[in-house]
């Protein structure tokens, strides 16, 4: 997909002033968040799960390279192939080469992030291959032009039925539909022709397991189950840190999963899939392909960004987000949107393209504190903004004056000065009144607010007035 | 290079990779795969009517509805019931395995097979179930194809009462005793399909069965 | 028993911008029988710089505030912000200084954010303001996330008795201040703001009470810019030592 990430700036004041979006975002702000607070109440032991689930995270990542080889020959031994990409356009090849090798017209797809991050769709098409995306948010992302998604577990929350509704009247050209079970059912039945017509189906995989070889797919529609079981090729793409080592984790990452998701105690369907269709099966694929993806994941093992290869895509950070809350996804401008998006984005595309993302941030450590895995996010920002430094990619004047105020920092006598001269100035600013209106030093902070008046002189003027009054100034 | 060979020559120089690590490293797979240990479990009752009444409850919080009957030869009757009542058609497609229930006698026209696209009910049994979600196992085989419990708008699954076990890491434990290897499939599922896609909205029927309904044999 | 020796660390936003709350917090301390020494080469914890990615500046003026700080029974500050960089951050900006991260954990095991001290250390029983009316608490993210400073302030404020609490929605979320977040997508954190103001008016309290000057200063601004002249905007100090 195509980075847009250095607009972020631009992006999010389009943001604000998109009273559509904005409107959406308020519709949907706070579902997530409120159903996640009331199933995460079921569990006895909501903090120790937490505590077996990074555990379990950690086991594999911080040994991938074997327990890929495990994964890898445990799937070999079910009949499945296992292949590797280093990135995106390996991605695109090797789907296009085994689509090709099956004579694959169409593919159907249950919703895969890495797929977006490969820009797999162009690819296919380019390739003269149907991709019909079956997921409903991604199904409407794909014929509205193809919009990227807004968010990693609801794709479209962006949208309003409203739009919806004239979307599928449009393309569908069917009569208008205004309630959501009627669109829903609309989508049903023109995605029920492609997955008995599709020749290969297409899925992400939220786990593989090294102890049996197999994908665990989590889905509420039962699309994942439909491109897995009825055409007669499955491909799964997924990152190559998805590993985890049994069945017995992965019960314990569903109790973690689909609530920090969406606030279910478990999502519909768990679909455990292992090697291809038995000799009488009725259904199930005769070949399955496991692409393990690299894109930029290799080098975050080990890395400062170790913790990081722990994430289970559950999207929990950017829905208790208050930046994600206030301008949606699309302004991060490419596939992971909120905390989560602000440090893939930079390790997996490039921090010098996407220089924003990492200070995008109050590090109010809502995301850290919701992760079902427990990965510090905001002290990863902070990492990135250290390597951002490092490297010289912050903006001169931005540079400048951290340099010139540490600098005074360290000499009480010149910082006593400039904060007492502040004082006085920003009270000079306000002209008599309790605010100013406008910043000079800092006009983005006046955009959208006053800036209260200072007292006029600081406290250590005052205190050392009032510890000695014989020698007080006026 | 392969890019297999690139992607794990990375990882491994990035974990420092070594002869010691590396065996230390294959001593914790091994442990692990063979411990399998558990994370925390809720504190479930293991008495079978306390397993049964978890379960009904957790499932029908997940939108399923349920049925109770003493004996298997009673399941065509209940079945036929819930279509009358449901005002859904008396045919069905169900799992080759349950051929040699009398559906004939209750009234109802049963393929045994798996599913097609116009098939209004599917008719499964369960591998086993699960009382701390309400959630269904099944297990796909030529006599138990995974079509039947998804392509209808109907699926009707009866699960015997004895074989609800509290926790998912008991149906794992279960199918290593029972099937030795994995099925092709299994899946896991806890009420009708469903969509929340659109303004957060939950809506039943996204492309998998619009109802799910139980018929619990009491054995 | 001797008085505790308390080391006043100001904030350089309530040194810049609201001195009263700093003598508040000190009128606090020593009606609390404690002996307060603010030092008067202070200035600045090193947090922005730490934020912002410069862990040379962040380091240089950790080593000076612990230098500073280091010979009190405690430090406190009305900041849970601030109070959380000492407290959390600074044994870990010495990773590779043991000597520099033995002095930072032993400081930050005596560092206490204003309610926090009063409530866990001192145990105070009363406190000396006499606010009338209704107020509602925004819990900052550094302390309240950070620290685990919720019920302190809390506890103290049902001490005045014609202060009542009134809660709003969402008063654990994040007002958008960020420190240089606030400049540097100044938009984004106003409308952030927009939606904890919401909040504030929607309880119908007649004043919003904080623990963090950075969070009270970007609600009044916002409060002010949305036309609201009625809701007052303060710090849980001058709430507490009164005259508020």
């Amino acid at each position: 997909m195509e980075i847009k990430s250095m607009r972020f700036k631009a992006n999010a004041s389009g943001a604000l002033v998109n009273t559509v979006l904005q409107g959406n975002l308020k519709t949907s702000k706070g579902k997530f968040v409120t159903r996640r607070a009331e199933t995460i109440k079921e569990l006895d032991d909501f903090e120790g799960t937490r505590d077996a689930a990074t555990a379990i995270r950690n086991r594999v990542i911080d040994n991938l390279d074997l327990w890929l080889e495990r994964f890898e020959q445990k799937a070999l031994d079910t009949g499945a192939q296992v292949l590797w990409a280093r990135d995106g356009a390996e991605v695109c090849r090797l789907v296009t080469e085994i689509a090709l090798q099956h004579g694959v017209t169409k593919v159907a797809k249950s919703k895969s992030m890495l797929s977006e991050e490969a820009g797999l769709n162009q690819a296919l098409e380019a390739a003269g291959i149907q991709p019909v995306e079956t997921d409903l948010g991604e199904y409407i992302l794909q014929i509205d032009n193809n919009e990227p998604p807004s968010h990693i577990i609801a794709p479209a929350v962006h949208k309003s039925l409203d739009q919806v509704a004239d979307l599928f009247h449009k393309v569908h050209g069917t009569p208008r539909k205004t309630e959501i079970p009627a669109l829903t059912r609309e989508a049903r039945e023109v995605l029920r022709s492609h997955f008995l017509s599709a020749d290969m189906g297409l899925s992400g995989g939220n786990f593989l397991i090294a102890e049996t070889g197999s994908v665990a797919l989590v889905t509420n529609e039962g699309n994942g189950r439909m491109v897995t079981t009825l055409p007669k090729v499955h491909v799964v793409i997924t990152g190559i840190e998805k590993v985890i080592p049994t069945l017995e984790d992965l019960s314990t990452l569903m109790r973690l999963l689909p609530r920090s998701a969406t606030g279910q105690p478990i999502s519909n369907y768990v679909s455990v899939l292992t090697g291809v269709k038995k000799p009488a099966e009725h259904d199930g694929p005769e070949h399955l392909y496991f692409i393990l993806v690299d894109n930029g994941r290799a080098d975050a093992v080990g890395s400062d960004f170790h913790a990081m290869l722990r994430c289970i895509r559950c999207g929990a950070c950017m829905n208790h987000c208050p930046v994600y809350q206030t301008i949606g996804g699309h302004a991060y401008g490419w596939v992971y949107p909120g905390p989560m998006g602000s440090i893939l984005t930079p390790l997996y595309a490039g921090l010098e393209k996407s220089i924003d993302l990492p200070h995008a941030a109050t590090l109010c450590n809502q995301c850290g504190v919701v992760c079902p895995v427990k990965i510090p996010l905001p002290d990863l920002l902070r990492k990135l903004r250290e390597k951002q430094t490092e490297r010289g990619l912050r903006p001169l004047t931005e540079r400048i004056g951290l340099r010139l105020w540490a600098w005074a920092a360290l000499r009480p006598k010149i910082y006593a000065l400039g904060a007492g001269f502040g004082a006085r100035y920003l009270k000079w600013l306000a002209g008599g009144t309790d605010r100013i209106r406008l910043l000079p030093a800092a006009p983005e902070w006046t955009l959208g607010r006053d800036f209260p008046a200072p007292q006029g002189k600081t406290f250590r003027e005052l205190y050392a007035a009032r510890q000695k009054p014989a020698k007080e100034t006026t | 290079m392969s890019s297999r060979e690139d992607i794990l020559g990375r990882v491994r120089a990035n974990l420092h990779r070594g002869a010691t690590n590396a065996a230390a490293a294959r001593e914790d797979i091994l442990a692990a795969l063979s411990n399998r240990s558990h994370g925390p479990k809720p504190a479930i009752d293991g008495s079978p009517q306390a397993l049964l009444e978890r379960f009904r409850l957790k499932s029908e919080q997940q939108s399923t509805t349920a049925d109770i009957v003493a004996g298997e030869s009673d399941v065509p009757a209940a079945i036929a019931r819930y279509l009358t009542t449901m005002s859904l058609p008396k045919s069905a497609v169900a799992w080759p395995s349950l051929a040699a229930l009398d559906w004939a006698a209750a009234g109802l026209k049963v393929d045994g097979r798996g599913a097609r696209d116009a098939d209004p009910v599917g008719i499964t049994g369960c591998f086993c179930a699960i009382a701390e979600t309400g959630t269904l196992m099944l297990c796909s085989s030529a006599d138990t194809p995974a079509t039947v419990s998804l392509l209808p708008e109907t699926h009707i699954a009866i699960v015997n009462a004895s074989r609800i076990l509290p926790c998912m890491e008991d149906a794992w434990a279960l199918a290593r005793k029972e099937l030795g290897v994995l099925p092709r499939a299994v899946n896991f599922i806890s009420g009708p399909s469903r969509t929340g896609d659109i303004e957060q909205t939950v809506v039943l029927g996204a492309h998998g069965p619009y109802r799910v309904h139980l018929v619990i044999v009491a054995d | 028993m001797a008085k505790l020796r308390i080391g006043f660390f100001v904030t350089c936003l309530v040194d810049l911008m609201r001195p009263r709350i700093g003598f508040a917090a000190l009128k606090l301390l020593e009606t609390a029988g404690c002996e307060v020494i603010v030092p008067e080469t202070q200035t600045c914890c090193g947090q922005p710089a730490w934020n912002s990615g410069d862990v040379p500046g962040a380091v240089a003026l950790a080593k000076k505030t612990i230098a500073e700080f280091e010979g009190f029974d405690y430090v406190v500050a009305p900041s849970g912000s601030c109070a959380e960089h000492i407290r959390i951050e600074y044994p870990r900006l010495f990773a590779a200084e043991p000597d520099w991260r033995d002095r930072a954990t032993a400081l930050a095991g005596r560092t206490h954010e204003l309610t926090d001290f009063l409530v866990t250390v001192l145990k105070v029983d009363s406190v000396p303001g006499d606010y009338q009316g209704t107020v509602t608490y925004h819990d900052s993210c550094s302390g309240l996330r950070g620290l685990g400073i919720k019920q302190q302030p809390r506890v103290l404020l049902a001490k005045l008795k014609g202060l009542s609490l009134k809660e709003m929605d969402g008063c654990e979320e994040c007002c958008g201040f960020g420190g240089t977040f606030s400049i540097k997508f100044g938009e984004v954190s106003a409308a952030i703001a927009g939606r904890k103001c919401d909040n504030v008016l929607a309880s119908g309290a007649q004043a919003v009470v904080g623990g963090d000057l950075g969070c009270l200063l970007n609600i009044e601004g916002k409060l002010r810019r949305m036309g609201d002249e009625n809701t007052k905007v303060l710090h849980v100090a001058e709430v507490l030592a009164g005259g508020a």
